[in-house]
Parts: structure tokens; C-alpha cells; sequence
């Protein structure tokens, strides 16, 4: 063999060899076809509406065979421009449902109530539902998603996978099971053995005992935002205890477990890098920070956001929040005992769990 | 000679082992967005400074999409700070000053010293906020981000907040692909690991915030630096302020475009980073201060992240003298196998961080990309290599660090 050419091949195997594993990106780099942007979430951000929002803008379509049914009392079926099946029902009508009803389950289309409606009991509504009217759900049923302009209110065990929102009241009864997202615009009332994971309304009532509460903390004058600039900061580095009825101006940092005192009063912010044990008639002006674990209460109010990175316990009687100014209480894990009140957002990103009253 | 090459060698696998840690725990550990649930709150004054020298072509973009975010409007001031552009930065900021009246102040810098850090220091007289954001000119926030970054704030420990940045114009060449995936893996998995592991995530002085009380104390604005981002990130550290990383906050901005706008943009941040490293580095390790074992180490190596380049160059140089020189480092059939070790997991450190960055991103074929970053790599070795030795001869010689504006690319609308 002609040795220019050995060479030559030797030198074109080898090219081809280092060429190869480059190949895949030649082919990327030419048809740019995973070149767009990361998405990024320009709009809703985890607004907690965002679904009861798009839904309600879906189900426009149906409004005027909605207004017409309710006129004429009489219900109607058929299919949405996305080939979705509907039935709308002019006037509550169960035995409808029921006629829709095949096995344990009801035939899985929208439903769109112009008028009040009850859902009849151990059903499994795996559609969408919209409710022009007050809602009211039989015990035992599971649905998928339910968006209602009056009240909502679910029967014992029953389930929710994805999201409700209710124009006003939403309640749940003993057992109900909230996966995804539950908004109301007036009053959210869980009953016990409640699990949730997301629930935000201007009041969020936790058992009936939450009914008897004052619904604004005692003694919060000061602001809890940010915005009085000039709050002083104290560090501690270990475990450190607030004495029961002692009063902290400022913000407070500790490096370690916390707790505070029955009946002591922070004028600031309280963060803890470990546990922190909040106890009896406490009152916090700013936010209760925790990097692990968190017990609140009895009977405490706290004005600003309550995050615990690990777990999350509040006792009855505790106040979140007021109805000027709502907060968030967020952790991994959250158990809520009946007689607690939160204004604003009560987000558990694992489980949240409604407990009965000690 | 020998020693210095095995002590270069240690550094290397350091790093090497940092970027494996990272990456695991991005991909098995526990995840920490404290944060990012807080949604409803009584939300404090906020003070959006915009940084902007030359911007006719991005500043519409930014002040426009700042009127539409959700946050209420009588708590929000935007302060555009117009720092001694000549184009027609100062029109289009007036202009919508006019459209939106009272939701945006704005601060025309006429004279004084070069650089972001100097003109945010002057502006500062306009802001009375505990809580202040600030924005490079091309970025474009979307409408949850200003809660987003102001949310950390109600944590008593943080005095800086920084968001992601993703890049905009990603598929215009090679470049900006490549910078996308870095930019992935700079965040997606070096930020937040930091986060999760209670480390020292960095502020970026961009798609980021600080609290005013927190500022005051360390001294505000640093214009002798050249990356006022490193340098808050460490002054905030040494007097026992946190800074949160919220993966979750993201803001599109517009990458470098050319190699040599590119080279320029990491000369200046090597340069930043390596003059915070004189100055905080040795007191950050050794000092009496509030920062925790974990963060002194890791701000110590974040510290070093770009003497490494000149560091490693050097490494590969004393490898070839000690080669020809005879000496056989450790004994020969250890080196080999250490060599060969390290050649199939330590190279592949950074590929896999980026690669698993791209993952949780949930993209699939722009991986293929990741052997061009060998090129990436290798501009920015000599690049910060480069840096460091101007930085060395300016020292010598006693030249002012110079700063270079990022130039934009984006058309002007």
C-alpha cells in the first residue's frame, strides 16, 4: 500500500473518530430545534385563581344556553368547540345526574348549573363543574374540579383533585380530602380530619370553634411590613429562650431552638436556624421564621408570614393574619388544630391536615 | 516544583469534588424555596432601581413591563438610573415618566465616577424603602417576580435576595447557546445547591434586592469594585446577613452576542472577583465574625472560582517541566492511574453539572450542545488567565481599573 495514502486514511479514520461524537451537536447547532428560551412564567406566577380563571373563560361558551335553561327550566346537552361533552341544567335536577350515572361514577362530562345545585352522594364527577348557583356536594363523592359563583359546600369524605373556587363561602365537611388548589373570595371553613394542601381566602376558619373568634388580633398597632427601615436586630448564637410575658422590640435571630414564652409579646420579626415552640397567648407583630420545625399556640396572633422549613403545628385559638392585612403560613407539613383562624394563604406543599381540638 | 504541582492538583480535585456535591445534591437532596409560597402578605414600600448607561435599545422594554408586575402601585417607586448615557436613554425614560406619573422617579446622572456601583451609590439619596430591587436595563421582569424577590425580606436574616437569570436570545449563534447552558448550570444547579446546603449563594446585582438597614450597615455601595455583586455578597456575609437564592424567580436578559463582548464581560468579572478575593478572602476564612463553618469555606472557594483559570494554567505548565525534568511524580504507576481517574470523572465535572442543570430544566436536545463547551472553556481560561495578569501589571504599575458596559444587541423599539 502506497504509504501517503496509509497515512492519509490513518489521519481521515482518526479526523472521523474524533468527528463522531461532535455529530449530534452539529446536527443541534444547524437545526436549532431545542433553541427557544426556558418558559419562563410570565403572567400567572402561581396565582391560585389561574385555573378557576382560564375555566371560568372556557365555560363562556356555554353562557347562553346556561341563561336560556335557567329562563325556560329545562336542561340541555351537547359538545364544546374542543369536543369536550356538556350537560347544563336549568333548574336542579338530580334525578339528571343520576340518569347520567353509570356504575359509581357520573358519565364524565362538563357540567354547568345555571341554578342551585346538589350533587348526589358517592358520585365521582371526573369533569370539570361549574355551579351558577349555591353547590352543594352529597357525602363521599369525588370530583375533579368545581368552580362556583355562590357558596360550596362538600359532604363528609368527599374529594377534590385539582382545584374549587367559590365566589363566596366554601366549606368542607368532616373528612374531605383537598388535593391541588381551594380559593374562596369571602370565608374557606375546613371541618376536622380535613387534609388540604393549598387554601387562600380573605378568612380561612379551621373547625367551628374558629366561628367564636375576635377576627382581629389583640394589640398589633405596629406595622408588620418592612417599612419602619430603622428596626434593630439582635443575633444570639445557641439555643435561647423569650421569658413568658417579656417584651422584644426588634428583630430577632437565633442560631439555634427557640422559645418563646406564654404571653410574650414580639414588636418585630423571629427567626431560628433550628426548632422554635411558640407558646401559649404569644403575640408576634413581624413574621415567625423556622428553618426545621414549628409549634404555635394556643391562642397566639401572629401579624406577618409564618414559614417553618420543615413542619408546621398550630394550636386553636391561634390568629394568622388579620383581615386588613392577610398573611401567608407555609410549610412542607402542616397540622392545624380546630379554633384557628388564618387571613390570607394556608399553603402545606407535602400535606396539611385538619386536626380535632386537643 | 513538585509539591507546587501536587498543591495545584489538590485545588483542582477540590473544586472537581465541589461540582459532583452540587450536582448530586440537585438532582437526590432536599430542595430549599422557603420563600417562593409566600403569596399573600402585607407587602412593604419597594424601590425598583434600574441601572442603565447607554440603554436606548432595552430601557422601554424593562420600564414597560415594570408597570405591569403585581405589586401594589402606591408601594412601588421605579427609580431608572440613568448614568451619563449620551443616546437617547434620557427621552424614553422622560417619556414615560409623563405616561406613568408618580410610579417612576427618575435619576439622570450628569457627572462623577464610572461604573454601576458608583451611580446606584449616588441614587441612593432618592431611595427611603427598607427594601430595594435593582435591575440591569436589559433584563425584562415578569408580572409575580417583584413579589417574588421582595417575599425573602420578611426573614429577619436576609439582607439580599437574587433571582434566576435565563438568557433571551439564546438561539441567535453559537455563543449565546453556549452561554445559555452555563447560565443553566450556574444557577439551576450551583445557586440553588448553595441554597439547599445553607452555602453562600451569590448576589448577581441583577434580578435582585437588598435591604436598605442591611446596606447602611456594611457601608452601602462599593465603587472602588468592579463587580458590586461579589462584593455585597460578601460584606452582607462578614456582618451576618444572609442572601437568598429563589430558583423560581426568573428574568429573561439579553446574553453577549460576539466572542468579544463576551471576553470583555468575563475580564471585568474575573477582575471583580479576584480583587473581592484579595480583599475579603483571608478575613472570611480566618476572621471573628457571624459567617458559619460551611460558609466560610464555600465563600472562600466561590472566592477562588476565577484564580483557578491562571492556577490551572500554571498547573499544566509546571506538568510539562516536571516531565522533561525526569521526575516521576509519586511513583509512576500511581500517577498513572490517578491521571487516567481523573480523566473519566474529574473532566467530566462540569459537563455533568450542565447536563443535569439542562435536565431539571426539562430540555432534551440542546445537551447535545455540551462538547462546544470545551470552546467555551477554553476562551474563558485564558481570558480570566489574562485578566489576572493585567490585573497583576496594573497593581505593578499602578493603573485605575477601567469599566466596560455589557454592549446590547437587542433592537431599540
Amino acid at each position: 500500500m502506497n504509504p501517503y495514502l496509509a497515512v492519509a486514511a490513518l489521519v481521515g479514520v482518526v479526523s472521523l473518530m474524533l468527528l463522531l461524537p461532535l455529530v449530534p451537536a452539529l446536527v443541534e447547532l444547524r437545526r436549532k430545534s431545542d433553541a427557544a428560551p426556558l418558559n419562563v412564567i410570565q403572567q400567572h406566577a402561581g396565582e391560585i385563581r389561574h385555573f378557576a380563571n382560564s375555566f371560568r373563560t372556557y365555560i363562556k361558551e356555554l353562557e347562553p344556553a346556561l341563561q336560556q335553561c335557567v329562563a325556560s327550566g329545562t336542561n340541555d346537552s351537547g359538545t364544546m368547540a374542543d369536543g369536550e361533552e356538556y350537560v347544563v341544567l336549568g333548574r336542579a335536577d338530580q334525578p339528571l345526574l343520576v340518569a347520567l350515572q353509570q356504575h359509581d361514577a357520573i358519565r364524565p362530562v362538563v357540567i354547568a348549573a345555571g341554578t342551585d345545585v346538589v350533587m348526589p352522594p358517592e358520585s365521582t364527577f371526573s369533569k370539570e363543574i361549574y355551579a351558577g348557583g349555591r353547590f352543594l356536594g352529597g357525602e363521599k363523592n369525588n370530583y375533579r374540579a368545581i368552580l362556583g359563583e355562590r357558596e360550596v359546600h362538600l359532604g363528609g369524605s368527599s374529594c377534590v383533585m385539582r382545584w374549587v373556587h367559590a365566589v363566596d363561602d366554601f366549606t368542607a365537611d368532616l373528612g374531605c380530602r383537598l388535593y391541588g388548589r381551594v380559593s374562596s373570595d369571602a370565608v374557606i371553613r375546613l371541618h376536622a380530619d380535613c387534609n388540604f394542601l393549598r387554601l387562600n381566602a380573605p378568612r380561612i376558619e379551621i373547625g367551628q370553634a374558629a366561628d367564636h373568634l375576635d377576627p382581629t388580633p389583640p394589640g398589633s398597632t405596629l406595622p408588620a411590613n418592612l417599612g419602619t427601615g430603622a428596626s434593630r436586630r439582635f443575633f444570639h448564637d445557641g439555643d435561647f429562650k423569650i421569658r413568658a410575658g417579656e417584651v422584644i422590640s426588634g428583630n430577632l435571630v437565633i442560631r439555634g431552638k427557640l422559645r418563646i414564652g406564654a404571653g410574650a409579646r414580639v414588636c418585630g420579626s423571629v427567626k431560628s436556624d433550628d426548632d422554635m415552640v411558640v407558646e401559649n397567648g404569644v403575640s408576634v407583630e413581624g413574621s415567625l421564621i423556622s428553618a426545621q420545625q414549628m409549634r404555635i399556640g394556643p391562642h397566639c396572633a401572629v401579624h406577618g408570614p409564618v414559614i417553618a422549613e420543615r413542619g408546621l403545628a398550630i394550636a386553636s385559638g391561634t390568629r394568622c393574619g388579620s383581615g386588613e392585612n392577610p398573611t401567608t403560613v407555609s410549610a412542607p407539613r402542616i397540622e392545624v388544630e380546630e379554633g384557628v383562624v388564618v387571613f390570607g394563604s394556608l399553603w402545606a406543599r407535602e400535606y396539611g391536615q385538619v386536626v380535632a381540638k386537643g | 516544583m513538585i509539591y507546587v504541582l501536587y498543591f495545584i492538583v489538590l485545588l483542582i480535585c477540590i473544586y472537581t469534588a465541589r461540582h459532583y456535591w452540587f450536582t448530586l445534591n440537585r438532582l437526590f437532596g432536599f430542595q430549599r424555596h422557603p420563600y417562593i409560597d409566600i403569596d399573600t402578605a402585607d407587602w412593604p414600600p419597594v424601590t425598583v432601581l434600574v441601572a442603565a448607561h447607554n440603554e436606548e435599545k432595552v430601557i422601554a422594554n424593562i420600564l414597560s413591563a415594570l408597570m405591569t408586575v403585581k405589586y401594589p402601585e402606591d408601594k412601588m417607586l421605579v427609580i431608572p438610573v440613568n448614568d451619563r448615557s449620551t443616546d437617547r436613554t434620557r427621552e424614553i425614560i422622560d417619556e414615560f415618566v409623563e405616561r406613568f406619573p408618580g410610579r417612576i422617579r427618575p435619576f439622570h446622572r450628569r457627572a462623577g465616577k464610572g461604573g454601576k456601583a458608583a451611580a446606584l451609590k449616588d441614587a441612593m439619596e432618592l431611595v427611603t424603602t427598607e427594601v430595594i430591587l435593582i435591575f440591569d436595563a436589559d433584563y425584562i421582569p415578569g408580572a409575580g417576580l417583584i413579589k417574588q424577590l421582595v417575599a425573602p425580606f420578611f426573614d429577619p436574616e436576609i439582607g439580599g435576595v437574587m433571582g434566576r437569570v435565563v438568557p433571551l436570545n439564546v438561539g441567535t449563534n453559537l455563543l449565546t447557546r453556549l452561554l445559555d447552558l452555563e447560565r443553566s448550570g450556574g444557577y439551576q444547579v450551583d445557586q440553588q445547591a448553595r441554597m439547599n446546603l445553607r452555602l453562600v449563594p451569590q448576589h448577581g446585582g441583577t434580578v435582585a434586592g437588598v435591604r436598605l438597614s442591611a446596606l447602611r450597615e456594611i457601608g452601602g455601595w462599593n465603587d472602588n469594585s468592579l463587580t458590586e455583586d461579589t462584593d455585597l455578597t460578601y460584606r452582607l456575609l462578614l456582618h451576618g446577613w444572609k442572601t437568598a437564592y429563589q430558583n423560581r424567580s426568573e428574568c429573561y436578559e439579553e446574553v453577549p452576542e460576539t466572542w468579544s463582548v463576551r471576553i470583555k464581560q468575563i475580564m471585568r468579572w474575573a477582575k471583580g472577583h479576584n480583587q473581592a478575593m484579595v480583599t475579603y478572602g483571608l478575613h472570611l476564612l480566618l476572621g471573628k465574625h457571624r459567617a458559619t463553618l460551611r460558609e466560610r469555606i464555600d465563600g472562600t472557594l466561590l472566592l477562588g472560582v476565577y484564580a483557578m483559570a491562571p492556577i490551572t494554567l500554571f498547573g499544566w505548565l509546571l506538568a510539562l517541566i516536571v516531565f522533561y525534568q525526569g521526575v516521576a511524580p509519586l511513583h509512576g504507576i500511581i500517577a498513572v492511574l490517578s491521571i487516567t481517574a481523573y480523566a473519566a470523572i474529574g473532566n467530566l465535572a462540569a459537563f455533568f453539572e450542565i447536563a443535569a442543570a439542562v435536565r431539571l430544566d426539562g430540555m432534551r436536545r440542546r445537551i447535545c450542545l455540551l462538547p462546544f463547551l470545551i470552546l467555551g472553556f477554553g476562551v474563558s481560561i485564558f481570558s480570566v488567565s489574562r485578566a489576572a495578569l493585567s490585573q497583576v501589571s496594573d497593581l505593578a504599575t499602578g493603573a485605575e481599573f477601567h469599566w466596560d458596559k455589557t454592549e446590547r444587541f437587542r433592537k431599540a423599539l
